[in-house]
């Protein structure tokens, strides 16, 4: 094991003395700091659930049958995001690519349809971030969790258009496996948000 | 430079990632949650406690299975679980703590002296 973790440290600059690849730790580390981000957002929300004085209120704007559409989508871009990783770990570099095209489209939809949702919360309910405690925190939670998926959508917009150019091989497999826990991750967290925010009645 | 197959190779091997059939019983289970989660919302007569922790419980189950096997992490090593683990749970902990703050004010009976 350590034998191993030796020779990857000689070829590879990336290996640091545990053996690991510096940028996946990095990329764990920040998961981890992000973690507690979304969990100081969520407790806010929380907190002031049901503490509002005016409305609307939750139970007023949310469209559960499109909220659930959007947590469909994220899931099945996580599963394309494996499949990607599994193709290019089979040098299959145009699967991966196209993979990864399906994979940035799916979180595409996802931020259009949360464009959609703010945008009827704002024009037809009246429910701004300064109306209530429930706009306030429930904007800075879900538009957090938004622009981290935009973020990740350029990211693998990004990774595409190496695959495109013929600049993504199989010795790309840990940047693209960063890209997956990062993507991954934004999943996560709308499994929480959409449990916490708009199942739990 | 390296061989990209044998670098990708090596990659597989050292977490011993799961297979694509495994990765579509996970996308499958999680469909299948998701539409129980979905679904027990208009099922009319659930307690409202059973209802919440039925819901938790289905998140939770979702969390993980996406993390350890989409995120790999249940091949991946101990370190790497650490850096996660860790923040969740103080992550988990700040959401009781800032509810468990907010609530006090409402819920604790005033001294009057």
């Amino acid at each position: 094991m350590a034998d191993h973790a030796v020779a990857h440290a000689v070829h590879d600059p990336n290996i640091g003395n545990t053996g690991l690849d510096n940028r996946k730790m990095g990329m764990w580390a920040f998961l981890g700091s992000d973690c507690m981000f979304f969990g100081s957002l969520i407790g806010t929300y929380l907190a002031y659930k049901g503490k509002s004085i005016s409305g609307p209120l939750p139970h007023d704007v949310f469209d559960i049958p499109l909220t659930s559409y959007s947590a469909a989508l994220l899931l099945a871009s996580s599963l394309t995001m494996v499949l990607a990783l599994a193709a290019l770990q089979q040098s299959r570099v145009k699967a991966a690519g196209g993979w990864l095209f399906v994979t940035a489209m799916l979180g595409l939809h996802f931020v259009l349809n949360q464009v959609y949702e703010f945008t009827t919360f704002v024009l037809h309910h009246g429910l701004k971030l300064s109306t209530s405690l429930f706009g306030s925190s429930f904007f800075v939670l879900t538009g957090f969790h938004g622009a981290h998926v935009t973020g990740g959508v350029i990211w693998l917009l990004i990774l595409v258009s190496l695959a495109m150019r013929g600049q993504l091989d199989a010795r790309d497999y840990t940047k693209v496996e960063i890209t997956g826990l990062y993507w991954h991750f934004v999943d996560i967290v709308w499994v929480a948000i959409f449990t916490v925010i708009y199942l739990i009645p | 430079m390296a061989d990209p197959q044998a670098t990708a190779a090596a990659h597989a091997t050292e977490g011993g990632h799961a297979t694509v059939r495994t990765y579509i019983n996970v996308a499958i289970a999680l469909a299948v949650i998701t539409a129980v989660e979905v679904a027990s919302l208009y099922i009319p007569g659930i307690p409202s406690g059973l209802l919440v922790s039925s819901l938790l419980l289905m998140s939770a189950v979702k969390f993980f299975l996406v993390v350890g096997f989409f995120m790999h992490l249940r091949y991946d090593h101990p370190i790497l679980r650490a850096l996660f683990v860790g923040p969740l749970i103080i992550a988990i902990l700040i959401i009781l703590a800032v509810m468990a703050l907010f609530s006090a004010f409402v819920l604790l009976p005033r001294v009057v002296l």
